[in-house]
């Protein structure tokens, strides 16, 4: 009898067993069966898309609906944003045999992936961009599929009526006596203050610590000139006496700017203020457009719709340049579902795709043959920069990861909040850049 | 019965073959990529062959030690796979150049050196510890009025009792935003009418550190609360009664007799709170994600004021991309939170043997 008991206690133990086990097997049996199914859709069955513009996620899931109408192939859309970690989470799902077809990658995060993307130079679209992504050794690695600028974003009505010329302010001097002149007029023109600037540290770190600082690496270069992120990247170096001119323009900001929202402000707050009319001007980029015609559309609507312009960081004289670049670009995995993944990017910089990527998505079409307007309050200033030639490259996104969020935006911060003054600015920015660099 | 043995041990030692055979022949296809869906099935059965086959194994000498083992290894598996294991592949990768995705080389002891020498780290561990004191002290002594509180004649005692522990039912994230909010936008605004400040206390590394403790007490007060409130409970009933007879004050029955009456809870409230405010993360991470800067710590300007451990460690990881010397400071961060428990156990042991 206790034996008989035992032997079903053991049998009981041996169960619950299989269960664990069986759970531990669980996973390699998903692997094996992802395996299987990506070699399935190799015909042509599902690819995956990672994309990290949640914004854009309706519109993607719609041209997603127009590729299967056309061939059949199901594209699903995987967005990721609003301070989601993309490449860590890029990472687990590598770790756990995962890994989408179509991923988003920018700038040092390719580095994470060297000698796993297809590399895509005989694809069609590849002659009708400038903006595809290519490594060293001249692979390209990227599909760009919009573009985005960054400069100085004003309100074309309030300059209008305060009588500032946007397209004379190439200088310091010209925007500080822009600044001063809207300051003079603030109540008339029922601002807020001149300029919407928020540097608050832990969750705007990336618009001062990547965007802003992105002028002092690249206003006013050409595309090509790699200088300042040259000498950043060699043991975080800084240029000082491009810094301090640099400097005391964010200063220039500083002083101008709405001290209610300077220190802790949010990103919601400083466009909903810029898309009521509140601010002459906003220290963000393009991609405000769809904050303001999207979340902020009634305010934008009440304050008229006005038109918006976009004016270079000029910290020093004769800085002509609003930055543009595709933000991010997508990637295909090498040991993905890689025909269909190709087969459904070169579709997208296809009329067919570009009608639904540039009306729906808003995205600014980086493909020459394309056509189609964005319906975007920022298209046609970034078009007429684009087409005068008078545009810099991106080259923050080469900063070492992490040099916004951990080091630079916090100087900002304490910047904005009066701990520094423009020459101790200057020397702080250099001591966190090495610090950043040599850790 | 001698020939019963034989075939038994026949038995269980083909069960014992044809197990082994199937488990590495599972395991080789398992390495080899074999796609083929039968892996799964043969490495159970193969586990559930030598299983059996200990089983059946006719020894009289060592049959309870199998016994034993074949009874304990279900919880030693899953200890295995979820603790032992990742806990032996995260020292290794610390000593790897290992970036999430790939390694490229062994690096030895390279980023425990690069870690030492961090001044920003160096000030988290200060901060955590400091956290960790404040923590410890201000959560016990307010955790353990409001039990005093909750448990004394009032009206309502159950809705203060629900409304002290409610912030616990939140989560870290949420409450950490919604303290953001109450401090950027609220705190602002009447400090800027009182007395002209502009500037959130989260903008500042003092004010900062202390708007995070005041969170984290708000919510971690009412929890443990709850635990000091159970202790006063059993409390038995004549000792408090006969100390009131013999004229004994309210002061000194609570130092004389309440409070070395629950030193038990007391210890379990202390190291509750000691290891909980060790791994604080969510409420920090939300609040100011580390921002705040200090002016000068060793000679070095700093720009993660109030980052404390667990979120340097995550910050290192993930957004400075560098997962092995983040791996390298969890380690340490694992042997610091050892101790600690050993200690606590230890503690722990010895009072329980006085009671």
């Amino acid at each position: 009898m206790k034996k008989l008991f035992a032997l079903i206690m053991a049998l009981a133990m041996a169960v619950s067993l299989v269960a664990c086990g069986g759970g531990n097997s669980t996973p390699s049996g998903n692997t094996s069966s992802g395996d299987t199914s990506n070699t399935a859709a190799a015909s042509g069955d599902t690819i995956r898309l990672v994309n990290g513009k949640i914004e854009i996620d309706a519109a993607l899931k719609n041209l997603a609906a127009k590729y299967k109408e056309e061939t059949g192939v199901t594209v699903e859309i995987e967005s990721m944003g609003g301070g989601v970690d993309i490449q860590g989470t890029l990472k687990g799902y590598y770790q756990a045999g995962n890994m989408p077809d179509i991923f988003v990658n920018n700038g040092t995060d390719f580095d994470n992936w060297t000698g796993m993307l297809v590399d895509m130079k005989d694809q069609a679209w590849v002659s009708d961009t400038q903006a595809a992504y290519k490594d060293d050794s001249g692979a390209v690695i990227g599909f760009p599929y919009t573009t985005e600028a960054i400069g100085l974003a004003y309100n074309a009505s309030i300059l209008e009526a305060a009588g500032v010329d946007p397209a004379t302010l190439t200088s310091p001097d010209a925007i500080k006596a822009a600044f001063e002149t809207i300051d003079s007029k603030k109540a008339d023109l029922g601002l807020n203050a001149v300029v919407g600037y928020c540097a608050e540290a832990s969750s705007l770190y990336w618009s001062t610590g990547n965007h802003l600082f992105a002028n002092y690496i690249d206003g006013g270069l050409d595309r090509e000139d790699t200088t300042y992120i040259d000498l950043l990247s060699d043991g975080g170096q800084l240029d000082e006496a491009r810094m301090t001119d640099f400097a005391n323009f964010v200063d220039l900001l500083n002083q101008y700017s709405d001290p209610s929202l300077l220190v802790s402000g949010t990103y919601d707050q400083q466009i909903l203020n810029f898309s009521s009319g509140k601010y002459a001007f906003v220290t963000q980029g393009s991609w405000i457009g769809a904050t303001m015609t999207s979340d902020d559309a009634d305010a934008y609507a009440a304050a008229g719709n006005f038109k918006c312009g976009m004016v270079p960081y000029a910290f020093q004289a004769g800085q002509e340049n609003i930055l543009t670049s595709a933000p991010s670009y997508w990637s295909v995995f090498g040991e993905g579902n890689t025909e269909a993944a190709l087969a459904f990017l070169d579709w997208c910089a296809t009329d067919a795709g570009q009608e639904i990527l540039v009306t729906e998505a808003n995205c600014i079409s980086p493909f020459e043959s394309c056509t189609f307007v964005a319906n975007d309050p920022f298209a046609q200033t970034i078009s007429d920069y684009i087409s005068a030639g008078k545009t810099s490259n991106w080259h923050w996104s080469f900063m070492k990861e992490g040099l916004a969020q951990n080091y630079t935006g916090q100087v900002f911060a304490d910047f904005a909040a009066g701990n520094l003054d423009a020459a101790s600015f200057v020397s702080t920015m250099q001591q966190v850049c090495a610090a950043c660099y040599n850790s | 019965m001698n020939a019963n043995t034989t075939g038994k041990k026949v038995m269980s030692l083909a069960l014992l073959v044809v197990g082994t055979v199937l488990m590495v022949g599972s395991l080789v296809m398992d390495f080899t990529g074999s796609g083929s869906p039968m892996r799964g099935p043969m490495l159970i059965i193969g586990a559930l062959g030598i299983l059996a086959g200990m089983y059946f194994f006719p020894t009289l000498a060592r049959h309870r030690g199998i016994i034993n083992f074949i009874f304990l290894f279900p919880l030693l598996f899953c200890f295995a796979v979820t603790v032992i294991i990742p806990l032996v592949l995260g020292i290794f990768y610390s000593m790897t150049d290992w970036n999430g995705v790939k390694m490229n080389a062994f690096i030895g002891l390279a980023n425990y050196m690069t870690m030492f020498k961090d001044p920003g780290f160096l000030w988290s561990i200060l901060l955590t510890f400091l956290f960790v004191v404040f923590n410890m002290v201000l959560v016990n002594v307010i955790g353990f009025s409001l039990a005093l509180l909750c448990t004394s004649r009032l009206k309502g005692i159950g809705f203060f009792r629900a409304a002290y522990f409610l912030p616990n039912l939140i989560g870290g994230i949420v409450l950490g935003y919604v303290w953001q909010f109450v401090f950027n936008n609220v705190l602002v605004k009447i400090t800027a009418t009182a007395f002209g400040m502009q500037n959130s206390i989260l903008a500042n590394t003092p004010t900062a550190f202390a708007a995070i403790i005041v969170v984290y007490i708000w919510q971690y007060a009412g929890y443990i609360m709850l635990i000091y409130i159970n202790g006063l409970v059993t409390i038995p009933g004549d000792v408090l009664e006969a100390a009131a007879i013999d004229g004994a004050s309210p002061t000194l029955t609570l130092f004389q007799i309440k409070i070395p009456m629950i030193m038990s809870t007391i210890t379990i409230c202390t190291f509750l709170t000691l290891t909980s405010a060790f791994k604080q993360f969510d409420v920090n991470m939300a609040l100011t994600n580390g921002s705040g800067s200090v002016a000068n710590f060793l000679g070095n300007y700093l720009t993660n004021g109030t980052q404390m451990l667990a979120l340097n460690i995550y910050n290192t990881a993930i957004s400075k991309n560098s997962y092995a010397l983040g791996q390298a400071k969890a380690v340490l961060f694992f042997i610091i939170l050892a101790c600690i428990s050993l200690i606590q156990v230890r503690i722990s042991n010895s009072k329980e043997v006085e009671l």
